[in-house]
């Protein structure tokens, strides 16, 4: 590789739109077929609408494309918003950036929540939010520099091949002097190859003089953002203060800001510790009630999980402040410095390893078999490099496993490689073909719903078993938590909006270990209100972690503990401080309500979006094989006698599972109706016209997609 | 005596995490706690000994992801 360069083919100076209220009211468009650079004000109407972040991407999008756009088209467009409440330093968590974009995985919108700078730089910079269409005929950078109030648009040749090098490369090459105002976004060369391509946004770690990334994970948007021949975008800010959002009520801001900072700084130590180890404490947690997907997602613990959990990577992060925004008190992104693959392109070289989380951990640990913290860490390190969902990989590479043991796949399709669980070498040999986009590997990185119609018509693999097995819904891959003994959790997986994600709703504790949602009618309830809450951080740019992972210790004595209502009076507060809009945490729920309802009918214009589509395999409700069935023998044949009054006396084990499974299937079905009616759509799952109308969003091109859908 | 959540509370040989939240009120969120700094989850709390002077947090909730 030579030296970089970076052409410069377009520049275009701009009036930098002061922030008010946590609003810049701007939005800036960027259509790389035409290297045309266009900003135009945010109407008043879809800013009380859509609120911001997610909301407002959702909008460009849905203005971007037709019914029939598919990922690949010039006119799919990514999106990145940051919110009102984004930017602001020192509120726990406050400056999460998300992403949208025409999914490769689903054909549908899909969204990513994701920490580093960017999003409040793009937006400090003058932009509530940036839409990127359109494709270039060559490498691209894009530099949005707040600090000069000009969008650059560069031909770019011999950039550095993986994020990790190109993140730094291009922080360096921006702002040398103070690398702290720059903020990249890049993908890598598995997003190019693979259609589980994934984001990472940068942050100038300045205690480390490093560049750190988090990474926008899920649905393949760095998939798009390759496909549009960009390398990277750039966002350039200098100082922030909370002043710089403007706040209607700066003192209020302050007040709030430093209550629930402090909280988090009494109790996280007593808690989950996250700022020593951040998500990893949650692996023998989810081992010991049998949620940790191993093998995968056939069992939910193993013996293992003891050498992969935080009383290993408490000792191997690197310490220091790791949070992803500034001064923010949770400070879970922990790292590993110094660390040498033993594999790859950085094979013998010390790199640091931004990671692992618990999904990562799960995902491409124990769901693989692999019980090795140092293995995850290479894993974990090359999949953000080549910019490819570490989820996704893990559920991907979990199915292949399950499929080689089985012989649906031998070495024969495998190009020699013994891909049984917890083969290490060969893992980490598919990353790296997946990156590349060769031998198998080249086949793995479609993902598992398009592995399952390839290994069926080429391998002539069993199709059924591979529907029951394939850990996808909506074509996006499961993220990492069993949901067996948890219909509620199924639930909040099978009708999450993008596919089997679980930051619409986590429910298996208070389902399944505490019983607190007996009927369907409760379940669907929780499946309201918690996906309704959860939107709301993505509307307003921030994460959800300091929400319910750290909690007040009076919250047991509170009507509702699981909602944690003493911090939604927080973020309801935090809302009317920064944009002056007095509100109540009733009020979280209604702009979160229409954005997520437009969100379904978004599905339904892409062609999804209904019952069918909500669907999920049955290993995620029950046991697919007898071995499965016999792992936890005394936990199934209790649920048979007692629960559903069989007698079992003369069943097989194949007879057990096909009874259990009729009687688990038939309840999901009921809860899809329960959940459906809760809120206010159809049976086909489909928004009614008197719920889009409630919410405000009954415009004609709504009602023109419900129309043809047959809703009447 | 252990500690529990900073405050004492009066042991007994062969005490569990079981026998403790049983005699504690309003835990019915408690499925994980941390026994001298290591996790323990609610399917061992029967099985689990408290060591003498223990010190104990009850962690309120679990909320994943």
């Amino acid at each position: 590789m030579g030296h970089m360069q970076l052409k410069e083919i377009k520049a275009a100076p701009y009036e930098r739109a002061e922030v008010k209220k946590g609003y810049t009211d701007q939005s800036l468009h960027i259509n790389l077929d035409k290297t045309d650079i266009r900003i135009s004000p945010i109407d008043t109407a879809v800013k009380e609408k859509f609120i911001g972040g997610k909301g407002y991407d959702l909008w460009y999008m849905w203005n971007a494309v037709t019914g029939s756009t598919k990922w690949d088209d010039p006119e799919n467009t990514i999106c990145i918003s940051a919110g009102p409440l984004g930017g602001t330093p020192g509120y726990p968590g406050g400056g999460k950036s998300i992403v949208t974009a025409i999914s490769p995985l689903t054909g549908a919108p899909i969204d990513s929540n994701v920490g580093g700078y960017f999003g409040p730089y793009k937006k400090f910079s003058g932009f509530d939010v940036i839409a990127l269409t359109g494709k270039a005929d060559q490498d691209t950078v894009i530099l949005i520099d707040g600090i000069e109030s000009k969008i650059k648009i560069f031909a770019a040749s011999d950039l550095p091949e993986t994020a990790y090098e190109m993140s730094d490369a291009l922080t360096r090459y921006f702002d040398e002097e103070k690398p702290v105002n720059i903020s990249v976004v890049t993908a890598g060369p598995g997003a190019e190859n693979t259609y589980f391509g994934c984001l990472n946004f940068s942050w100038f770690d300045a205690g480390r003089k490093r560049v750190r990334y988090k990474q926008a994970g899920r649905g393949g948007i760095g998939t798009v953002f390759a496909d549009k021949k960009i390398k990277a975008v750039v966002a350039r800010f200098g100082a922030i203060s909370m002043k710089t959002n403007n706040p209607a009520d700066l003192e209020a801001l302050k007040t709030v800001t430093k209550t629930h900072a402090k909280e988090i700084n009494a109790l996280d130590p007593k808690q989950n510790r996250m700022a020593l180890v951040g998500t990893t404490h949650l692996v023998p947690i989810m081992n010991d009630h049998d949620c940790l997907p191993t093998h995968n997602f056939k069992f939910g613990s193993h013996p293992g999980a003891a050498v992969i959990g935080e009383d290993v990577y408490e000792h191997i992060f690197d310490k220091g402040f790791d949070g992803c925004w500034r001064g923010c008190a949770v400070a879970c992104s922990h790292g590993v410095k110094d660390f040498s693959p033993f594999t790859g392109p950085f094979q013998g070289k010390k790199v640091f390893v931004d990671g692992p989380e618990y999904e990562t951990v799960a995902g491409c640990g124990s769901n693989l078999g692999i019980f090795d913290a140092h293995t995850i860490l290479e894993i974990n390190f090359y999949c953000d490099a080549y910019g490819m969902d570490t989820i996704s990989v893990g559920t991907s590479i979990g199915f292949v496993m399950e499929c080689f043991e089985n012989k649906l796949i031998t070495t024969d399709h495998t190009g020699g490689m013994d891909i049984s669980f917890g083969n290490r070498h060969s893992t980490l040999a598919l990353i790296h073909q997946m990156a590349r986009g060769e031998g198998f590997g080249a086949i793995v990185g479609k993902g598992v719903r398009q592995m399952k119609q390839i290994f069926a018509t080429q391998y002539h693999a069993d199709a059924a078993f591979m529907q029951d097995i394939g850990m996808e819904s909506k074509g996006l891959e499961f993220s990492e938590y069993i949901t067996k003994e948890s219909l509620a959790q199924q639930g909040g997986y099978g009708l999450a909006l993008k596919g089997p994600q679980h930051d619409e709703a986590w429910l298996i504790f208070l389902d399944m270990v505490h019983n607190f949602m007996p009927t369907f009618e409760d379940k669907a309830e929780a499946l309201h209100w918690f996906p309704m809450f959860r939107t709301w951080f993505g509307l307003c740019g921030l994460c959800k972690l300091p929400w319910n992972d750290i909690v007040p210790e009076d919250n047991k004595d509170t009507e509702e503990p699981a909602k944690v209502i003493k911090h939604i009076q927080w973020y309801a507060d935090f809302f009317s401080a920064i944009t002056g809009k007095k509100t109540s945490t009733d009020d979280l729920i209604s702009m979160s309500e229409a954005v997520y309802n437009f969100q379904r009918v978004f599905n339904l214009k892409m062609g999804y979006g209904t019952r069918d589509h909500d669907t999920i395999p049955y290993r995620a409700m029950g046991p697919v094989t007898a071995e499965e069935y016999e792992s936890r023998q005394e936990r199934y044949d209790t649920q048979l006698t007692e629960k559903y009054g069989m007698d079992i006396s003369g069943m097989d084990t194949n007879a057990k599972v096909a009874a259990l499974r009729k009687e688990r299937e038939s309840q999901y079905e009921q809860l899809k109706d329960a959940v459906y009616e809760r809120r206010g759509w159809n049976r086909n799952g489909i928004p009614t016209k008197e719920t889009v109308k409630r919410l405000g969003i009954d415009f004609p091109e709504v009602l023109e997609v419900l129309e043809q859908n047959g809703v009447k | 005596m252990i500690q529990v959540d900073e405050k004492p509370v009066k042991w007994y040989q062969g005490m569990t995490i079981a026998d403790l939240l049983e005699q504690m009120e309003d835990v019915r969120f408690c499925s994980v706690v941390r026994l001298n700094g290591r996790l323990v989850s609610s399917p061992k709390f029967a099985d689990t000994r408290i060591p003498k002077d223990a010190v104990i947090q009850l962690l309120p909730l679990v909320a994943g992801g």
